[in-house]
């Protein structure tokens, strides 16, 4: 079972400014009017001549611009569930046709009532002018709200990323664990816990000292065998890890405490809860544009560990990748029935020496 | 005191080890790796107390403590937890013995001397209230002075006669000290109660079928050593049985 559309972070975030509010329609009329004025401004001199086109022009980009909004604000609900860049390209069709709609009934209207100087074009000439203007007015305004929606997003998201890079610290039951083990080791093996003093701070330093947010994959498997040490020191022969990373350019970059964590998940979760322990693989491959590292390991069948799973550093990880790749990077979950798998992939960027 | 220090990591049981060795109370009779283990030594040295990890593979601490009671020699219980905020403010509630890891000297020293029995009921609650697995994943049944196991999963029905309980079960069939009462509460959504004095496993039957006297039987899946006449639905339960058979 793949969890890859599993979205943990995905906050129902609206990305089309509500169309139905007093604010966004005063904005609007005010574009709509600014537009008008561009127009006229390009196709009369200014004169008494002047206010004349303007309002014919205005009376046609105001209709058009409330009507839009009065569409869009009743299409709202289903554009936002249709997803991002099918809601963009809906809208844009949508209010395409609704403004040749518009120039055609303009049109008709002028004629009906017979007065052709409002209009001073033949039929085609005007609805190919309208539908024309109206693209490219449509298209920037569709393209500036995409813009700003994803700098919303990505504001949210640096700031959800942040936290939870706090709250996914090194868990706690580690921690107690580990000064359990050096307290005993004080006695038994001093040299030993000096080590194990040694190495719980290398690791706690790299987990809180982390202003920076990309490391490279040689520093990331560091850290990761430094916690590997002090994790054997406590379940002795049941914890075996493989590391089958040969192949991988040790300078890339990939955003910071990635590896660790995971090792921690695969120990707390898979290999703790085995009477006899397991293996944990850890693997990678790469075709010089994308690397991809695997991180496997065996789970006890039948047995959750306690009854909320905690995915938090998987969460943290998939909002780190989302940030730092967007749609270019993914944090994949294969969780068969006694084999968890987590599959990361990214793109190559070498890290400045 | 004779004390079993029960734990799944070395270090952990080693620590427990130095503290006790400058008591002059308590003596280490045995330590073990695991629940089973635990089990066996209990049985073996009889110890007063036994100190207990919550968090081990196979069989955890809270399961390892239920089936301590199951003992002749029931021991005192105390839990050892690294970091556990559910299962402390449970103990907490309930006033179950435990110590935090890093394990203090100081601390252990009055846990161990307030130390006392828990009945299976408040390690139910326990486990409950600290969001753990509330139901045991195997049965004890004491077979000649030793303690048998036997996974839950692989018993078809328990049957109550006057004043014991029998599993059958994919090996056999043994006596286990539950009664069919608490059984019943423990596995709801396992066992079904065909009559007074019978729990069948749910997804262990096959069919109804009515006999030639026009009563209901439940039909086992692959067990020939269930007495047909053990298997007679009673009327009141009919209905009941039908239902569960039709969920599952």
């Amino acid at each position: 079972m793949t969890a890859t559309s599993e979205s943990t972070h995905e906050a129902p975030q609206a990305f089309l400014p509500d169309f139905c509010a007093a604010r966004t329609l005063f904005v609007i009329v005010l574009v709509a009017e600014l537009v008008a004025i561009v127009l006229t401004l390009a196709a009369h001199e200014a004169g008494a001549q002047f206010l004349v086109e303007l309002s014919k022009t205005s009376f046609f980009v105001l209709w058009l611009a409330l009507l839009g909004s009065a569409v869009m604000c009743l299409l709202r609900n289903t554009l936002e569930r249709a997803g991002k860049t099918r809601a963009f390209v809906i809208s844009f069709f949508v209010l395409e046709l609704l403004s040749l709609v518009l120039a055609e009934v303009s049109w008709q209207l002028v004629r009906f009532f017979g007065s052709s100087t409002i209009i001073d074009d033949t039929h085609s000439t005007f609805l190919l002018r309208t539908f024309a203007i109206s693209s490219i007015v449509i298209a920037l305004a569709m393209r500036y709200l995409y813009v700003s929606s994803e700098w919303r997003r990505s504001i949210v998201l640096e700031a959800q990323s942040r936290i939870s890079a706090l709250q996914a610290l090194i868990r706690p039951h580690f921690l107690f664990n580990s000064m359990n083990t050096i307290a005993s080791l004080t006695r038994s093996n001093p040299p030993q816990a000096e080590e194990a003093v040694e190495d719980l701070s290398d690791l706690l330093r790299a987990t809180m000292s982390s202003p920076k947010d990309r490391s490279s994959l040689k520093q990331e498997f560091e850290i990761a065998a430094i916690y590997q040490r002090i994790e054997k020191l406590r379940l002795g022969e049941r914890l075996d890890v493989r590391w089958d990373i040969g192949e991988l350019p040790m300078r890339a970059r990939i955003p910071n405490l990635t590896i660790q964590p995971l090792l921690e998940n695969a120990i707390y979760h898979g290999i703790e809860l085995l009477p006899d322990g397991g293996q944990v693989l850890v693997s990678g491959k790469h075709d010089g544009k994308y690397l991809e590292i695997y991180m496997t390991n065996p789970v006890a069948q039948g047995k959750k560990r306690g009854k909320t799973g905690n995915n938090m550093a998987l969460a943290n990880i998939r909002q780190r990748f989302q940030l730092a790749y967007g749609n270019r990077g993914s944090v994949d979950v294969d969780n068969s029935d006694n084999h968890y798998k987590v599959t990361l992939r990214f793109p190559m960027e070498e890290a400045a020496t | 005191m004779k004390v079993l220090i029960v734990d799944d990591e070395e270090p952990a049981r080693e620590r427990l080890r130095q503290i006790l060795q400058d008591e002059d109370d308590y003596e280490v009779v045995g330590e073990a790796g695991n629940g089973h283990d635990a089990l066996l030594l209990a049985a073996k040295h009889e110890p007063d107390i036994v100190l207990l990890d919550i968090r081990m593979p196979g069989l955890d601490g809270i399961e390892t403590a239920q089936h301590l009671n199951e003992l002749e020699h029931t021991p005192a219980v105390v839990f050892t937890t690294a970091y556990d905020e559910y299962a402390v403010d449970a103990f907490e509630a309930r006033a179950v013995g435990y110590v935090l890891k890093p394990v203090r000297r100081a601390r252990l020293a009055a846990a161990l001397a307030q130390a006392s029995r828990l009945a299976g009921t408040t390690l139910r609650q326990v486990a409950a209230d600290a969001n753990l697995e509330t139901q045991r994943r195997h049965v004890c049944a004491s077979v000649g002075g030793s303690l048998k196991l036997i996974p839950i999963d692989e018993i078809w029905c328990f049957l109550a006669d006057q004043k014991y309980v029998r599993a059958e079960h994919k090996n056999g069939h043994d006596l286990v000290d539950d009664s069919l009462k608490s059984l019943a509460d423990e596995f709801p959504d396992r066992f079904v109660r065909i009559h007074r004095s019978a729990l069948i496993a749910v997804d262990k039957i096959e069919s109804i079928e009515k006999t030639t006297d026009g009563k209901s039987r439940v039909v086992l899946r692959d067990s020939s050593h269930v007495d047909d006449k053990e298997l007679i639905i009673s009327r009141r339960h009919v209905a009941e049985v039908r239902r569960r058979l039709k969920e599952s």
